[in-house]
């Protein structure tokens, strides 16, 4: 039976294992901490904009699961907050539990508190994964899903410090890289000043400590935006964010605040006491991270190169998925790269062509697209997301953007991709 | 076991980060490597924060990097086991001696008016409140210094934690098997090592030989810690055959407290008879600095690496034999 290694437990590597899975191999899944989904843990927000047309290209290509499951678990649909149209956002509290149940329902062995730290192998081939402690997890293939963000170390070199943010380092040991490991130059994404890393862009609140009626009004529409006094508008912090689709001039006057269980604050961090200074917010503290009056995680620091069927360069059996195969943004982008991945992982063993996404369907076209960018000046100081800023700005010049579930579903028909995940291979 | 991952013995210490650190040398941080991102498998207190922390109190006060504590004392000789080696017993400050009970402690001494260079190594025996015990052998240039002349006086430099290769394992062990092999020199730091395994209920059973100084110094105390000690003429004529014995009954941990001779004796019995039992080690390496500059004590191990022994622990079979 081929044995499919994924190291990462984030969205990514949960959609990875299952790509892997539904391909007829048997996975294993190596997660750091105790809970799979990563800094899904604490996100929430899918569907908006050109997500929507993502998330249905991928279950019309038969990796509907984990957006299927988003969906059955929404705490609001179709909320338009600026910028963003027919968002979804999932409760961030018991998502958890929700994917882990999907995953062993497809037969996948989950191991948490699992970290790799070292790769075993011979010239371009990794024969096993290193666990902290000194376990081999031998595999025929391999999928880096460990993402970019932190550790310690980097948040407090390129960012503000280590801010206890959901990834929780201090407890679960550093994030450790295999496509590192194996001693490839890792890209790093930038600034827009061009200093390295960009700080995540969201942390959110304990609605308990909310006003009554802010908390009404999350309950009831999703979405709350209070204006910035002038005092504490601070537009320069804008650039260095991760998420460049909220980099936009209306949150720097406003706090967008979303419902996903915890109140998403749509900034990267803001100090406490000029958060209580904002009508409503008088006794808010911070849900993640911890310390978010002063800091957030630093992201894109560690970016494999790697091919359009997502195979590590330089390497015969590595492939990589979510942030680790590109400077994108957010639970979609990471959920139908790793789809791509762990699909094309059993297609490695078996001898078979990588699958490539076509350009006429929208994950595709970014695929290619985000990894052109990666080769022009100034590419690795942007995000890419189908939910804004270059890239749904694209999407929409070339017609790739639809709220249709019967184009979309057509669109990949058309490519001769339907049900193509769904497929077992073996 | 715990595979031993080779790991810097100050590591989150109050000894770290230390004047590695300081210079780009960092044994583990990969930023206080000089590189431009974090690369380590560290799980405990991130070492470049504490750095960071500490710099921010260094600007505020006088605080310089915490090298370790040096001590001003006098010694009596207690005992004298052959013309050149001598137990000796001072005392240092509360502090100090806390600081020592770690297993593999050791400290540096020297004559007080002496330039530092003279100082030497010595392994802890035993640390009996603020009291320590020692045993030197007097052959070199730096130790005769301290009994010359009738001198009484000492200058303690301390704590190092370094002198055992493999601690780790005789930190961790309980409820084990364990069969110590002490010769020599190796006698003294034996004693809180068996301490140590015997405090964690495991079942100790040592061989003791007299090695160069001809005389064995620890069965006694040995016998009092509840170790089953077994008195040999020489390892090599009685001491392999009974370690053969030992050894097929695959105990946990092997021991050896002694000089690198009597390790290499040791991996030849377990290459010979075909088993692999993790094996702790005296650290045996010449010591000048003891903080990992001096480069004196440097080893390469097989993957190729150069490492200073005494910061990094690491497990002795991994290290390219001389």
């Amino acid at each position: 039976m081929i044995k499919v290694v994924v190291v990462g437990g984030g969205w990514s590597g949960c959609a990875a294992a299952l790509g892997a899975a539904k391909g007829g191999a048997q996975v294993v899944l190596c997660e750091r901490t105790d809970m799979l989904l990563g800094t899904g843990l604490v996100g929430g927000i899918f569907r908006n904009n050109g997500r929507y047309t993502a998330a249905e290209e991928a279950i019309a290509m038969g990796g509907g699961d984990l957006f299927v499951a988003m969906d059955a678990n929404t705490r609001h649909k179709g909320v338009e907050f600026p910028g963003h149209s027919h968002a979804s956002f999932y409760d961030v509290a018991t998502m958890e539990p929700l994917v882990k149940k999907i995953l062993q329902n497809y037969g996948i062995e989950i191991r948490t508190k699992t970290r790799v730290v070292n790769v075993t192998r011979y010239g371009k081939k990794i024969q096993a994964v290193v666990v902290d402690g000194g376990e081999d997890i031998k595999g025929d293939v391999f999928l880096d899903t460990t993402g970019t963000a932190g550790p310690m170390g980097n948040c407090l070199t390129y960012g503000n410090g280590c801010a206890m943010c959901m990834l929780r380092c201090p407890a679960f040991g550093p994030r450790v890289g295999v496509a590192a490991k194996c001693e490839i130059k890792e890209l790093m994404g930038q600034k827009a000043d061009g200093s390295f890393g960009a700080m995540s862009g969201s942390c959110k609140l304990n609605k308990d400590s909310l006003s009554k009626e802010i908390r009404d009004q999350l309950d009831s529409e999703g979405v709350v935006v209070l204006p910035v006094p002038e005092n504490l508008r601070k537009t320069s912090s804008l650039g260095k964010k991760a998420c460049s689709q909220y980099a936009l001039p209306e949150y720097a006057a406003n706090l967008v605040l979303l419902d996903t269980g915890h109140a998403k604050l749509m900034t990267s961090y803001f100090p406490i006491e000029d958060l209580r200074a904002i009508p409503g917010l008088e006794r808010a503290r911070y849900e993640d991270p911890c310390a978010g009056g002063v800091g957030n995680s630093m992201r894109y620091l560690g970016i494999a190169p790697c091919s359009n069927s997502l195979k590590v360069e330089s390497l015969d059996n590595l492939f990589c998925a979510g942030e680790k195969c590109m400077p994108l943004v957010g639970h979609t982008e990471a959920v139908v790269t790793g789809l791509l991945a762990g699909h094309n992982a059993v297609r490695h063993v078996l001898d078979m062509q990588y699958l490539e996404l076509p350009r006429s369907l929208a994950t595709g076209d970014f695929i290619a697209f985000t990894h052109e960018q990666m080769n022009v000046e100034e590419g690795l100081r942007k995000r890419y997301t189908f939910a804004g800023s270059v890239y749904f700005e694209r999407m929409k010049e070339l017609s790739l953007y639809s709220t249709s579930r019967t184009e979309i579903s057509e669109r990949v028909a058309q490519a001769g991709l339907a049900d193509i995940y769904n497929s077992c291979m073996v | 076991m715990r595979k031993l991952l080779s790991q810097c013995i100050d590591i989150n210490s109050q000894y770290c980060p230390c004047l590695l650190a300081d210079t780009n040398h960092c044994v583990f941080c990969s930023h206080l490597k000089g590189q431009s991102v974090c690369d380590c498998n560290w799980s405990g207190v991130c070492i470049l924060y504490e750095k960071h922390w500490q710099s921010k109190k260094r600007t505020s006060g006088n605080g310089e990097i915490p090298i370790r504590i040096e001590v001003e004392t006098q010694f009596n000789i207690i005992n004298q086991f052959s013309p050149d080696v001598y137990m000796l017993e001072f005392e240092v400050t509360s502090n100090l001696a806390q600081q020592l009970t770690k297993t593999g402690s050791f400290v540096f001494l020297r004559r007080p008016q002496d330039p530092h260079f003279y100082h030497f190594p010595v392994g802890i025996m035993k640390v009996t409140g603020n009291s320590l015990q020692v045993v030197i052998e007097t052959i070199g240039p730096k130790s005769t210094r301290i009994i010359a002349d009738d001198n009484r006086q000492l200058l303690v430099r301390g704590p190092y934690y370094n002198g055992i290769l493999g601690q780790p394992w005789i930190d961790n062990l309980t409820n084990g098997k364990v069969v110590l092999i002490a010769g020599g020199m190796g006698q003294p730091p034996a004693l809180p090592i068996a301490a140590k395994l015997i405090k964690n209920t495991n079942e100790v059973i040592a061989i003791l030989a007299p090695g160069a100084i001809g005389k064995t110094i620890i069965g006694e105390e040995l016998c009092e810690l509840g170790v089953q000690v077994h008195e040999v003429s020489a390892f090599r004529k009685d001491g392999i055959v009974m370690l053969e014995e030992l050894c097929a009954k695959r105990p946990d941990l092997l021991v050896s407290a002694g000089p690198d001779d009597q390790h290499y004796a040791i991996i030849n019995v377990l290459q010979s008879i075909d088993v692999n039992i993790p094996m702790a080690v005296t650290n045996n390496a010449t010591m000048c600095c003891g903080e990992g500059i001096c480069g004196s004590c440097q080893k390469e191990t097989l993957d190729n690496k150069m490492i200073c022994t005494c910061k990094v622990q690491t497990d002795f079979t991994q290290l390219v034999p001389y």
